[in-house]
């Protein structure tokens, strides 16, 4: 009986004491999960608020860009720019042999009743050279002229200030070419006209050459909203980034339509020197006239730009009549200029296409490399790792002040062992200082001796911030032996002058990775040249000729069918002797000789020569170790070739031939006394003729009103020149850094952590307490 | 009725407790250790801040005393540029080259896309608002500011303006005419989250101090290449 009712009395307290276990439980967990999800929540929210890049809205663009010639506005939105209303583009490419002069000229309009100061974009191709820049503001015409940087920029600040037309071009990046345009007025119409040497692509026997004309999307039909603000306290984005979005919302223009508004013209003069085979456009329509068996004339098809895709013009020789080496020469100022070109033997001996490699990748984990850079050389490395094949076998070293080895050795590229890496890889993070020499050292002399017939590669990725680059060349010269390093230059701002140089005594090639989206473009280019087999050890000499200075110098590797191609700059107007290469592929020598006095005249080739003797020059500055004669050299060769360069710009002043006096103002449509020698008349012409229909014609030409309007709209002009370069100057802005730490956020979250648990280890104790009182009089009342 | 005896018999806290009771009290001292965890790491974050600025201040001093390629550690990944000081308040740091990776976690930076302080256009110099610039918000117009370059130049700097503005649109130019220099530091000074405004302190060089040590380092001093 006693027992009866005892039980029955314990059991439901129990269920009951168990109910509240549970909840306390649940109660427990839910708050845990609650904060976890806040303290997760709000990391993501600063990331977005404060990491994203400046918004970018329709019709808004930045510089850097730009996939064509564009003349840019600042605009309302700091720090971004609009397109000026394209009017005309007249392209004109001069082929001949393996040098290209391309003639661009390109007719913009202010649309606005205000003044402004624009900034003239144009993407350079690589190792193209800009000689001559020719402008017309409104009625003024201004033309270039080569000067020292700081006297360029001078004579700009001068002219700027005195209200005069006047155009500034300096060399920022070596492939991108932006020109200041100072003191353009409301409405006024500025022509701009540039011309660059560049030289023909060749590989694998095929010839092209390429003319960027990516036009910017500048019309999409809303405005895409990239960073919002969240609300701390409700998690909601509460403020529209611009209150008065609906304004900006823009009309938008078709590609085809823009083709029709904004006409370009593209003719291409191709003397190949060769007899030619096939002639092919890949992405646009053209007509082809053959002039003769060498020489084709190609303009495009009315109306058939597509905005999407550069010009790609490729061609080859007529069967057996390939071009397997060339020579051309030009003599100026009595001295004279060879370009050369040899497209070595193939080599298909080996059947199988991809010999074996053993790479050993290497990579910076120093403090210098937090952030977006360690984020970027992860990436490129677990992609460059899951790119191996199983044969190939590999390594991996990370460095900061202290280095690791992962595998005791090479290892083959099996699935497994591969994965181990990635994991190691994406295992890293960015911190200590950065001693490189032990683990080049490591790279270079611990990995084992080279099985035959193997590829050696290290893959070296850093942003290249070190103080003993001496002793790492030297390293690299001495114990290179048969390797070649490849050196992968990552964030915004990389030590490139170093790993170029790397990358060329290593006798490998340097990839610059700017941003996360390229990472797979230019890591697949890096592989491309990894994967096929080069020729080695090229080597130019000249053979009873004068003193002679041949870049590049040293010759690089060969990747994929590649051509040698080399200038020289020989004394004496009328040289003569022998030009020899030599080389090596697989295991067989290889060998050439040409006659200099055999070689038929081409034009730009000094030129050439002279950009790519910069090159040499801003190379080897390691070995000058003096900066002011590293930039007087360069002067000296830019200022007598009319180069831009790193310490040379173009400063264009007016030379409007004087008007004689009683004779009309010139409308802005035609211009009037064009300079001397001066070609704008493409830009201008008549109204083409174009086969539209009346109703057609008219929609154009509303439409590309439209688009003035919306451009007017949105460009920050000025009442007054002086307010304009004010402006312009505000838009060349500083980014600031992230200066907010999280440890007041993480102090603040452990408080509370510890407040909660202090709470709930009260309550816990409290019941515990209870339930001890409550056994006890249970106890009490049983006895 | 017995068992309850035997458990409370067995002896030993944690014995005496249910799985379920066991399992809340695991729950209460994770939360615990977490939180301990956080706080730990935030206070590491403040020590680390202020540690590395009594060794940078060493090195700076090393520098100044012609000693090159000193390290404040030796596996340090920055050099030192200046030292800072706001006389009023009393406060001074020790400023970093280049605001890259970590570097803005040890001290002040000056930005690498700026000139140095005292050359001609706008040097900006950035740190965090927790730490070396939480004395920013004292700074009033009328300021004085000196620095110290590691070429052994003393400049002085007369604050103008202060504003508030967003980190990408600063509106700060590093070409403006004159010798600027622009201190920016996150805003709002008591918010605890990473937020896109700055605060933003704007000086002038006051001329005659600089003249005479400028003039002299004119010859040696190089302008870094600007990039777009």
């Amino acid at each position: 009986m006693f027992v009866d009712t005892e039980i029955g009395a314990t059991i439901p307290r129990r269920q009951y004491t168990r109910y509240v276990e549970y909840l306390l439980v649940a109660v427990l967990v839910a708050v845990t999960v609650v904060l976890f999800f806040v303290m997760g929540f709000f990391s993501q929210a600063s990331a977005e608020t404060g990491e994203t890049k400046p918004q970018h809205f329709a019709g808004y663009v930045h510089p850097n860009d730009m996939g064509t010639g564009a003349l840019l506005f600042p605009s309302k939105e700091p720090g971004s720019f609009v397109e000026a209303p394209r009017l005309a583009t007249d392209v004109q490419i001069d082929v001949n042999g393996p040098i290209l002069r391309t003639r661009v000229t390109q007719r913009f309009q202010n649309p606005s009743k205000g003044w402004v100061e624009g900034t003239y974009v144009f993407p350079l191709p690589e190792n193209s050279a800009v000689d001559t820049l020719k402008m017309q503001i409104g009625e003024r015409f201004i033309e270039g002229e080569i000067k020292a940087r700081e006297e360029a920029r001078k004579v700009y600040e001068e002219a700027k200030a005195a209200g005069k037309k006047t155009a500034l071009l300096e060399q920022q990046r070596p492939n991108i070419f932006t020109n200041q345009v100072a003191n353009i007025g409301p409405g006024e119409t500025i022509v701009v006209q540039i011309e660059y040497q560049s030289s023909v692509h060749q590989s694998g026997g095929a010839f092209s050459l390429r003319f960027p004309m990516v036009v910017a999307p500048r019309y999409n039909p809303d405005p895409i909203v990239e960073t919002v603000d969240l609300d701390p306290k409700s998690g909601f984005a509460v403020s529209d980034p611009v209150p008065d979005r609906g304004k900006i919302t823009a009309p938008v223009l078709d590609p085809a339509e823009n083709a029709k508004v904004n006409p370009v013209t593209l003719t291409v003069n191709l003397n190949a020197g060769f007899p030619i085979g096939t002639v092919a456009t890949p992405f646009h329509e053209t007509d082809v006239q053959t002039v003769d068996d060498a020489a084709r004339r190609i303009t495009l098809k009315n109306g058939s730009v597509p905005a999407d895709k550069d010009f790609e013009l490729s061609w080859n020789a007529a069967a057996g009549k390939a071009p397997r080496a060339g020579l051309f020469r030009e003599t100026a100022d009595g001295k004279t200029y060879l370009l050369g070109f040899v497209t070595p033997p193939t080599i298909d001996a080996t059947p199988e296409m991809h010999p074996k490699r053993e790479v050993i990748f290497v990579i910076d984990n120093s403090g210098s490399m937090a952030g977006k850079s360690i984020e970027q050389a992860r990436e490129s490395l677990a992609l460059a790792i899951s790119k191996l094949r199983p044969e190939d076998r590999f390594n991996v070293i990370r460095f900061d002040d202290t280095m690791s080895v992962h595998f005791p050795s090479l290892v083959p590229a099996a699935p497994d062992k591969r994965e181990d890496a990635i994991a190691f890889v994406r295992g890293l993070t960015a911190d200590g200082g950065t001693e490189m020499l032990p683990a080049l050292e490591a790279a270079l002399r611990t990995q084992g001796s080279i099985e035959p017939g193997a590829l050696r590669q290290v893959v070296f990725l850093t942003d290249g911030a070190i103080g003993n680059e001496a002793q790492l060349f030297a390293e690299i010269s001495k114990n290179r032996g048969d390797a070649r390093v490849f050196t992968v230059g990552i964030g915004s701002a990389p030590n490139t002058h170093f790993m170029t140089k790397a990358a060329e005594l290593g006798r490998g090639t340097f990839t610059l990775i700017g941003s996360e989206d390229q990472v797979a473009a230019r890591m697949g280019e890096l592989f491309d040249k990894l994967e096929n087999p080069a020729m080695t050890d090229i080597a130019v000499t000249f053979e009873g000729t004068n003193t002679q200075d041949i870049t590049p110098n040293p010759m690089p590797d060969l990747y994929r069918g590649e051509p040698v191609v080399l200038t020289a700059q020989l004394d004496g107007a009328s040289a003569a002797g022998k030009l020899q290469i030599t080389g090596k592929t697989g295991g067989q020598s290889w060998h050439v000789e040409m006659d200099v006095a055999k070689a038929s005249e081409g034009k730009g080739i000094a030129k050439l020569w002279a950009r790519r003797k910069i090159d040499d020059l801003e190379a080897n500055a390691y070995a000058l170790n003096d900066a002011a004669v590293l930039d007087k050299q360069i002067e000296t060769v830019a200022l007598a070739h009319h180069l831009v360069s790193r310490v040379t710009s173009l400063v264009a002043v007016d030379v409007t031939p004087s008007r004689p006096a009683g004779q009309p103002v010139a409308g802005t449509e035609v211009p009037l006394n064009l300079p001397e020698g001066w070609d704008f008349e493409k830009v201008f012409g008549k109204k083409a003729p174009q086969a539209l229909p009346e109703d057609q014609r008219k929609a154009a030409l509303q439409q590309s009103e439209e688009q003035a309007i919306v451009v007017a709209d949105r460009m920050a002009a000025a009442p007054t020149a002086r307010a304009a370069s004010l402006i312009a100057e505000a838009g060349n802005q500083v980014n600031l850094p992230q200066t907010a730490t999280l440890a007041d956020r993480y102090i603040l979250i452990g408080l509370m952590l510890l407040a909660i648990a202090v709470m709930a280890a009260s309550t816990f104790g409290l019941w515990r307490w209870q339930m001890r009182g409550l056994i006890l009089e249970a106890r009490s009342r049983v006895q | 009725m017995s068992n309850n005896q035997t458990m409370n018999r067995r002896g030993g806290f944690l014995a005496r407790l249910s799985m379920l009771e066991t399992l809340v009290l695991a729950g209460i001292s994770l939360i615990a250790i977490a939180g301990l965890m956080l706080v730990g790491k935030g206070f590491y974050m403040k020590a680390k801040a202020e540690i590395s600025q009594v060794l940078l201040k060493r090195s700076f001093e090393a520098q100044l005393h012609g000693e090159t390629n000193v390290k404040p550690w030796p596996w340090a990944d920055f050099a030192t540029e200046a030292e800072i000081t706001a006389p009023r308040i009393g406060k001074t740091a020790v400023v970093l080259s280049g605001a890259s990776g970590e570097a803005l976690a040890f001290g002040p930076a000056r930005l690498a896309n700026t000139p140095p302080p005292g050359e001609l256009g706008t040097s900006v110099i950035a740190a965090h608002r927790d730490t070396h610039f939480r004395w920013l918000k004292d700074v009033k117009p009328g300021d004085l500011l000196m620095v110290t370059r590691k070429d052994g130049a003393n400049l002085t700097f007369r604050v103008r303006s202060s504003r508030i503005a967003r980190w990408d649109e600063s509106g700060i130019n590093a070409d403006a005419p004159g010798r600027n220099l622009a201190l920016a530091t996150c805003w709002p000074f008591d918010a605890t989250e990473q937020g896109p405004l700055r605060y933003i302190v704007n000086a002038e060089l006051v001329p005659d101090t600089a003249q005479a040590t400028l003039s002299a380092l004119d010859s040696a001093s190089q302008l870094s290449v600007k990039s777009f």
